[in-house]
């Protein structure tokens, strides 16, 4: 069980990367930021579970990883800046990240959350 | 003295960037955003600016969680594009003021402000996309930087009011520093939006077009506003716009707003900016 599932979040629907999330989720962010370089990029797409191997991340957060569940991984103290480097290896645009913490459809979140008015 | 030439307040959203990268500018999506910016353009490049203060939060590309500066003030001579996960962007390396940064870093330790001292920092779209929304993308910048480094990603993030005591002192470090310089202070960050939980995709225009109204003439509820009041008005990702009082706090009481922009949304974000320049 993880801190973020035993405090609501004072602001609904709204995780606060505070002490709780930023502990909670500090390995997974670490596998993230590896990314970040261009060796990192190529460990991970040769071999996926090798590269997250090397970092002490749980069997939760690694299937998060896996399946790229984004809100799963948010959940489990990931935070979109450091995660957000798994789309750049795996391209996932942000709207559809975006879309799919809502629980939306990628046309409904775009229409509902961001007032995009679209023909057709 | 250096001179204090205008405070601009702008988004940075990586988009931006993206769609500059992706020849867009003139896009359907894209121009209205663009355009709204030239007036500050041409109003910047008539003065001349030699230095520009940009504020702003490195997003994790080179500031990790392993040691997180509250604040933090490059004095570098040069700073690189930072690799984001997709390498680093084809744009020039910005020029550092050195000089007028050191001196900044005696006057914020001296007034009781301790940052992290930076002498090599790659510097993210934070930095990139407010230079180029005002410098356009000339093959050398026609001004040097000093970048401030605001924590606004890992709670405890400092509080309006600090951002914007900073802002007094940075005038002060301004208006004592031994040269001549014509010095811009761009303040950058939001507007509302929200990237992480089932909230995502939380934008506020009615709240973002009060703030870039009431910015220059009246901003004294947006300083009295708790780090949470943030968050619920502008979005987790839109507290960056404690950055702007940075930049509202160095300019006089009375200021006049030349120019200001909006547009929502720039992909997930309500976007815009505003120009001051002090009343007397």
């Amino acid at each position: 069980m993880t801190p973020s599932e035993t405090i609501p979040d004072k602001i609904p629907d709204t995780p606060m990367f505070d002490r709780r999330r930023a502990n909670a989720g500090y390995a997974l962010n670490k596998m993230a930021m590896g990314l970040s370089s261009p060796e990192g990029r190529a460990a991970f797409l040769a071999d996926e579970d090798a590269y997250l191997d090397r970092f002490k991340i749980t069997p939760e957060q690694r299937a998060a990883v896996k399946a790229r569940d984004w809100a799963e991984m948010v959940r489990l103290g990931g935070n979109l800046f450091y995660i957000l480097k798994i789309s750049a290896v795996d391209p996932t645009p942000i709207r559809e990240i975006g879309a799919a913490q809502a629980g939306l459809s990628l046309q409904e979140f775009l229409e509902t959350r961001l007032g995009k008015v679209t023909n057709g | 003295m250096a001179e204090l030439l205008a405070g601009l307040g702008t988004s940075h959203v990586p988009s931006i960037a993206a769609a500059l990268d992706k020849g867009l500018r003139d896009s359907a999506e894209w121009k209205p955003f663009f355009d709204g910016y030239t007036v500050a353009q041409d109003w910047v490049a008539a003065r001349k600016p030699d230095i520009a203060v940009v504020v702003y939060n490195d997003h994790g590309n080179s500031v990790f969680l392993d040691r997180v500066p509250t604040l933090a003030l490059g004095v570098a001579d040069e700073y690189r594009p930072a690799d984001e996960g997709w390498g680093p962007r084809a744009v020039p390396d910005f020029p550092g003021a050195a000089d007028f940064a050191w001196h900044l870093a005696d006057c914020m330790v001296e007034g009781h402000f301790d940052p992290m001292i930076c002498r090599e920092l790659d510097v993210d779209h934070g930095l990139q996309v407010p230079m180029e929304l005002i410098f356009g993308r000339p093959e050398v910048w026609p001004v040097r930087v000093v970048p401030i480094l605001v924590n606004t990603i890992q709670y405890p993030i400092p509080t309006p009011q600090r951002m914007w005591d900073l802002g007094i002192l940075l005038r002060r470090a301004i208006e004592s520093y031994p040269g001549d310089e014509k010095i811009i202070v761009m303040g950058t960050g939001g507007l509302s939006h929200q990237l992480q939980g089932a909230r995502a995709g939380f934008i506020n225009p009615e709240a973002d077009r009060a703030w870039i109204d009431r910015i220059g003439a009246d901003p004294a509820r947006y300083r009295a506003m708790s780090r949470e009041d943030y968050v619920e008005e502008f979005g987790s990702e839109g507290a960056e716009l404690i950055m702007w009082l940075v930049m509202r706090g160095c300019m006089d009481a009375q200021v006049n707003t030349l120019h200001r922009h909006y547009f929502a949304p720039a992909s997930m974000t309500g976007a815009g900016m505003v120009l001051l320049e002090n009343a007397a």
